[in-house]
């Protein structure tokens, strides 16, 4: 009997050890990094998709189920979320999900934001009091979040620290060749003059020194009315622009207006991993991204 | 002689080669001079493409360093303020019939369950304040303000504390909530999808019901959404009624959902309620009074809820274009006495009914939808004098109601409805309904629930 017992005390006692970490990612970049960082240790599941506007995404039964068997949240942060990811939190009943806990891991915590406004009010559209929350759009700012959540995932799963460890150094150097890359691909565009539909582009243009002539939404997250669209038009008969840049989870009617009164050529990116069909992780999502660049330079 | 000789031979021999030797070390120096050029040309390029990588590497590793976070220093002493939003409502009703011949035939319409004033009229404002308590808890309340007969009424809609952090998918809430029955119930008025209640709502909650008292939930570690749970309260708020000291109310509950694929998203849920009311007064609502000598409901009730709710949206992206079927059925059964100060009657009273709605949202911008509304009843007492004192005759009859709405949202924080019933709430009543209506949201960014 008492061996028993102590067979059953073992087994409660090993089983969460040999268990995967089970991460919660809120965006399918972050689904993705995970996956590059956590191997075969972790078991990644993506809240969203690449064709989903992620601000706007409902609470829905099937992800407070995930959320409640989660071990690690890895999220963008900076307010992207807001509208769901606390409710899930309150919903799911996991002490390890919380606010401040080790399996609450937002990406823009690690990274400086760009664009933070130096005012806050909602007449000036959907506005991130903490910045700019698109920062998958720059591969520079996804190796400064590798660095941390691999560190995250160290002080989560200690047993396999030195796996992690190994697969960081890995990622960061293939990282780090595919950036050298891409920037010798993408010297053509330096100072390509482009429109952007919706400003969650600002980290792409900073990375390849692309031009910003203008932003079809007036206001960030609303839809520009006809007006709106006519004073871009203005405007760009005095700054020409080459490329109109759309992202494939969102609409293309402003774009698509643009095009068909102007010589400006649509590109439509895919934002983030899964956002088309090249696009399957973090390397072919930049391949592409910068591929459907040039081609539309040309 | 001999030695000369060798001499001669090993001369002979060596001659003709050395020369050649000599030939050949003088064209491999030179080669070996060009040899060392060329290399130190190579190495030297070499050394400058590693030096270059170097620097560009450089370059990358310092760009990276400068998309670091830097700590921020906006730590102020308000910091740790609650979030706080505030629901501003605002409303024109006109009716063809008079509203004070309101009635929902086989139904005592209580609390805020009467129409809504004709003409311009505040709806509720509501105050809603919430933050994480500590590191178990976080703390929600719902100040609502309206006004009643030219006064301003300030009411608790909700209050309640909930555990964040017990883990194993248990939650524990306590205080003033909205009871987990059926779907519309748990959400606030103003998230609803039209500007009035169901007519099944109005008829057994007078709007909606809530409870002061705990709530336990569990929810199951499988992929497969499944929550069960309940909830104990004190018994006082219509349809329970009376002071109780120890539990008054009490309620079982179970939901299950999911996905299917990524465009089709569904819950179910069952649940059951149960109360004990002590002289649950039948006053006839807001329009109505009880007169002198109201009647008294005395007995057991019990109310069963099955709730559907199916969304779809293409790729999952509601932003752009999704639908919202929701359906709703409730039972009530009773069983108790009536009485007055004069007679008393035993009582055995059935209601039921429910609603199905319809919500397109074809673009960002605009919504549209439709609602059937249903209701029954079956009430029978030893003494037909004391129902209809307590407006409980007319039973038998099939209230209904057809509602078409259409909203313009012009962002995430604002709506602008309009709403057009026909109401055949009583088989006197035939009542053609508009509502214009402006709900908005101001302060803390809302929750997107399903």
């Amino acid at each position: 009997m008492k061996k028993f017992i102590y067979f059953l005390l073992s087994l409660i006692a090993t089983s969460p050890v040999m268990a995967d970490i089970n991460i919660f990612a809120c965006e399918p970049e972050w689904a993705a990094l995970s996956q590059e960082l956590g191997g075969d240790k972790v078991k990644v599941f993506s809240a969203t998709t690449g064709l989903q506007d992620p601000h706007y995404i409902q609470a829905r039964p099937s992800l407070i189920a995930k959320a409640r068997q989660a071990d690690l949240l890895v999220c963008t942060g900076a307010e992207l979320e807001s509208g769901w990811l606390p409710l899930l939190q309150r919903k799911a009943g996991n002490a390890a999900i919380q606010t401040g806990a080790v399996g609450y891991f937002m990406a823009t915590d690690y990274v400086s934001l760009m664009a933070v406004p130096s005012s806050l009010d909602r007449s000036q559209g959907d506005v991130h009091a903490a910045g700019n929350p698109h920062i998958q759009t720059s591969p520079l700012y996804i190796m400064q979040v590798a660095e941390a959540l691999s560190q995250r995932l160290q002080d989560i799963d200690a047993n396999n620290a030195d796996v992690y460890q190994q697969r960081s150094v890995d990622f960061k150097q293939r990282w780090q060749a595919a950036i050298d890359k891409w920037q010798k691909q993408a010297t053509p565009l330096k100072g390509t003059s482009i429109v952007v539909q919706h400003d969650s582009w600002i980290y792409l243009f900073d990375w390849l020194n692309l031009n910003k002539v203008a932003v079809l939404e007036a206001k960030p997250g609303v839809a520009p009315t006809v007006n709106d669209l006519n004073k871009v038009l203005n405007h760009l008969k005095t700054s020409s622009a080459k490329l109109v840049i759309h992202a494939a989870y969102q609409s293309p009617r402003a774009t698509d207006w643009l095009v068909d009164k102007t010589a400006i050529s649509k590109v439509t990116l895919p934002f983030t991993v899964g956002g088309n069909e090249q696009s399957t992780d973090l390397f072919s999502l930049f391949d592409d991204t910068i591929q459907r660049l040039l081609d539309a330079h040309k | 002689m001999k030695k000369l000789k060798l001499t001669l031979l090993i001369a002979a021999v060596l001659a003709p080669t050395s020369l050649v030797f000599a030939n050949d070390l003088d064209d491999l120096k030179i080669e070996v001079a060009q040899m060392r050029a060329d290399y130190e040309q190579r190495i030297q390029q070499l050394e400058q493409r590693l030096a270059e990588t170097e620097v560009k590497q450089n370059n990358v590793q310092a760009e990276i360093a400068t998309v670091k976070a830097t700590p921020s220093s906006s730590k102020n002493n308000n910091s740790f303020n609650p979030a706080i939003s505030m629901v501003l409502n605002g409303q024109f009703s006109d009716y063809s019939e008079n509203t004070d011949d309101y009635e929902l035939d086989g139904f005592s319409v209580q609390g805020e369950g009467g129409l809504a004033r004709e003409g311009f009229s505040l709806g509720e404002s509501e105050i809603t304040m919430s933050a994480s308590v500590d590191q178990l808890l976080f703390g929600q309340a719902t100040i609502a303000l309206h006004d009643h007969e030219g006064e301003t009424e300030v009411g608790i809609e909700e209050a309640f504390i909930e555990t964040l952090g017990l883990n194993n998918g248990m939650t524990v809430r306590a205080g003033r909530f909205f009871s987990p029955i059926g779907y519309l119930n748990e959400k606030h008025i103003h998230a609803w999808n039209f500007a009035d209640a169901p007519l099944i709502y109005r008829g057994l909650f007078g709007n909606q019901l809530g409870t002061d008292g705990v709530k336990l939930s569990y929810l199951l570690p499988i992929d497969l959404y499944a929550e069960i749970g309940g909830t104990v309260g004190s018994g006082d708020q219509y349809p329970s009624s009376g002071e109780h000291s120890g539990i008054g109310d009490w309620l079982v509950y179970a939901k299950t959902g999911g996905d299917i694929g990524t465009n089709h998203s569904w819950q179910v849920g069952v649940s059951h309620w149960q109360a004990e009311p002590e002289d649950r007064v039948y006053s006839g609502g807001h329009d109505h009074g009880g007169g002198a000598d109201p009647v008294l409901f005395n007995g057991d009730t019990d109310i069963s809820n099955l709730s559907l709710v199916y969304k779809w949206a293409p790729n999952g992206n509601f932003r752009e274009r999704n639908f919202t079927l929701l359906a709703e059925y409730f039972h009530l059964d009773e069983q108790g006495d009536l009485s007055n100060s004069a007679e008393q009657a035993t009582y055995n009273g059935e209601q039921y009914g429910g609603f199905i709605e319809g919500i397109v949202q074809f673009s960002p911008r605009w919504r549209t939808g439709a609602r059937y509304d249903w209701l029954g009843s079956n009430l029978r007492a030893s003494d037909d004098e004391l129902l209809t004192d307590a407006d409980l005759d007319f039973s038998g009859f099939n209230p209904q109601r057809y509602s078409m709405m259409l909203e313009w949202l012009p962002s995430e924080f604002s709506r602008v409805r309009a709403q057009i019933n026909h109401d055949k709430s009583s088989r006197n009543n035939d009542d053609t309904q508009v509502f214009l209506q402006y709900t908005v949201s101001i302060g803390a960014h809302g929750a997107h629930s399903f």
